[in-house]
């Protein structure tokens, strides 16, 4: 095989990878666009840098000259045949038209690449309104568990952990919080809420101030809220005040009451907006 | 060796002789009392409920007294200081007066639930395990190996039986929180109950197991094979081609 013919062949499969990582950032694109999914797009935007790397490292292999280059000394100017031959060769095309398909293959992997980082632009919107500082809990919402049952509050042991969602939204996101119940007497609650914690039952929401983990574990006996990713830790019996780790907000708490039915209701949505600040958050 | 070899099985006898006698025979109540009195009345106090050393165990229940005693907690080494760590044991009575003990302590302070009774025969290991990543995974974690909390650490689940399971989750020993019928009925103990033993000898589906020697060995692991991999790349991107 000659030189000509290997560096042929280079370049096909420099060509070709370009081509795949075109095509994989075409399919990134039109994955993002049907509605994601995470790991296919992982997959797809690897084959696509992938490509984009065997193509320049094969690039840099087999077409680029290799040294070591020892240049002798020699006549500083062109003789006259050499100018005319480089003046044929620049009018013909020859040495320097037969990257052309190299650089057009490389043009539309990264202008294929370029389109599909477009899109998740597309995601910044729509505004969130008022999402960020509502939550679904309303006045009169029974407090539900998961599985959608109404928590009676004689269900709840002292020192007992709920997990609850507003009646209606089980696994709501922004609305999950957690139920506790602790010796009325031991409660400090702060001004304006001393009805909001009837008979010793307290709630919390349950998404971290901090990074928006779920505030889980629960110390009964030092009655603190522990979020197990940064260790942030809440006094239940004080507002839900930190009083440890890197969160500086205390948790948002749900104003309750018990109804003649034994059933655990919001009277209203969290004290505070949920989960961690936000740059509108007053 | 020679002569402190009869030294240890005197000692070992001793220790064992009095478990398997008692076991031949429940305690009488003048036995449980005596045991009541020297052992749990000292910080518990007389009538149980609580002294400056110990909490009252007043409507603690029948589960409280028979998980303290079965997991060897309680009682506490004679040795043991006031803010010591609560562990667990190898239990100090044999079953016969553990039983008679919680029967003692229930009659002397009233209340409290009593011992769970589990059924697994129609748990559903699938919402046990989801309802153990809810409540539960967040200080047991996600395979019940326990984990740390603020100064404290919940233990690990895999030497508990059912019953200390399902226990456990209904009076909440020490700093762990009661789980009531609101957080788990009695169908969705017996679930959770059924996943913690699954834990026991999980199917691991995601790949090598590495015996669960845990997160460490995974990242070190990882670490050897990434940058194994990335080391091969590097060498083939600086690769020269021979000139011929």
């Amino acid at each position: 095989m000659t030189p000509q013919h290997d560096e042929r062949r280079a370049e096909r499969v420099i060509a070709l990878s370009f081509l795949i990582t075109a095509a994989a950032a075409v399919g990134l694109a039109v994955v993002y666009l049907s509605g994601g999914q995470p790991q296919l797009e992982g997959a797809l935007l690897a084959v696509a840098f992938g490509g984009l790397a065997y193509g320049f490292v094969t690039w840099g292999q087999k077409l680029m000259p290799q040294g070591p280059v020892v240049e002798e000394r020699h006549r500083l100017t062109s003789t006259e045949e050499e100018s005319e031959e480089l003046e044929s060769d620049l009018e013909r095309g020859g040495v320097i038209s037969r990257r052309k398909l190299l650089v057009r293959s490389l043009a539309v992997a990264g202008g294929a690449l370029g389109v599909a980082a477009l899109f998740p632009i597309r995601s910044l919107g729509p505004k969130p309104g008022k999402a960020l500082v509502s939550t679904p809990w309303r006045d009169g919402l029974r407090l539900i568990t998961d599985d959608g049952k109404p928590v009676l509050a004689v269900d709840v042991p002292m020192d007992g952990l709920v997990t609850v969602f507003p009646e209606g939204f089980p696994g709501s996101a922004d609305g999950q919080a957690v139920l506790v119940r602790v010796s009325p007497e031991l409660l400090h609650p702060a001004p304006g809420r001393e009805d909001w914690s009837p008979d010793g039952f307290i709630v919390y929401s349950k998404v971290c101030t901090h990074a928006g983990c779920p505030v889980g574990l629960y110390q009964a006996d030092s009655h603190t809220l522990l979020c197990p990713c940064h260790q942030s830790a809440f006094d239940v019996l004080d507002r839900a005040r930190p009083t440890f780790g890197p969160a500086a907000v205390a948790l948002p708490q749900l104003p309750i009451r018990l109804d003649g039915d034994g059933y655990i209701r919001a009277r209203g949505d969290f004290s505070d907006p949920v989960g961690p600040a936000f740059w509108s958050r007053s | 060796m020679l002569v402190l070899g009869p030294a240890v099985a005197a000692v070992a006898l001793a220790t064992i002789l009095p478990v398997a006698h008692a076991q031949a025979a429940p305690p009488t109540t003048a036995e449980v009392t005596k045991t009541w009195l020297a052992d749990c009345a000292v910080c518990h106090g007389r009538d149980g409920r609580g002294t400056f050393r110990a909490p009252s165990l007043e409507g603690r229940g029948a589960a409280t007294v028979d998980y303290e005693l079965t997991t060897g907690r309680m009682p506490l080494p004679a040795t043991a200081s006031s803010t010591a760590k609560v562990k667990r044991h190898k239990p100090a009575y044999d079953a016969a007066t553990i039983t008679a003990l919680t029967d003692y302590v229930t009659t002397l302070t009233g209340g409290g639930p009593a011992i769970p009774s589990v059924d697994l025969t129609h748990a559903d290991v699938a919402k046990g395990g989801e309802q153990f990543r809810l409540q539960c995974a967040a200080c047991h974690a996600w395979a019940g190996d326990g984990g740390a909390l603020l100064h404290r650490e919940a233990p690990a689940l895999h030497a508990s039986t059912p019953v200390q399971v399902a226990e456990a989750v209904r009076v909440g020993p020490g700093v762990m929180p009661a789980f009531g019928q609101a957080a788990l009925d009695d169908q969705q103990l017996a679930d959770v109950v059924a996943y913690v033993r699954y834990l026991d000898k999980p199917k691991d589906r995601g790949g090598n197991s590495l015996w669960h020697l845990g997160p460490m060995p995974e990242g070190a692991v990882a670490w050897v094979l990434g940058i194994g991999f990335l080391l091969l790349v590097t060498a083939w991107i600086g690769e020269r081609e021979p000139k011929a």
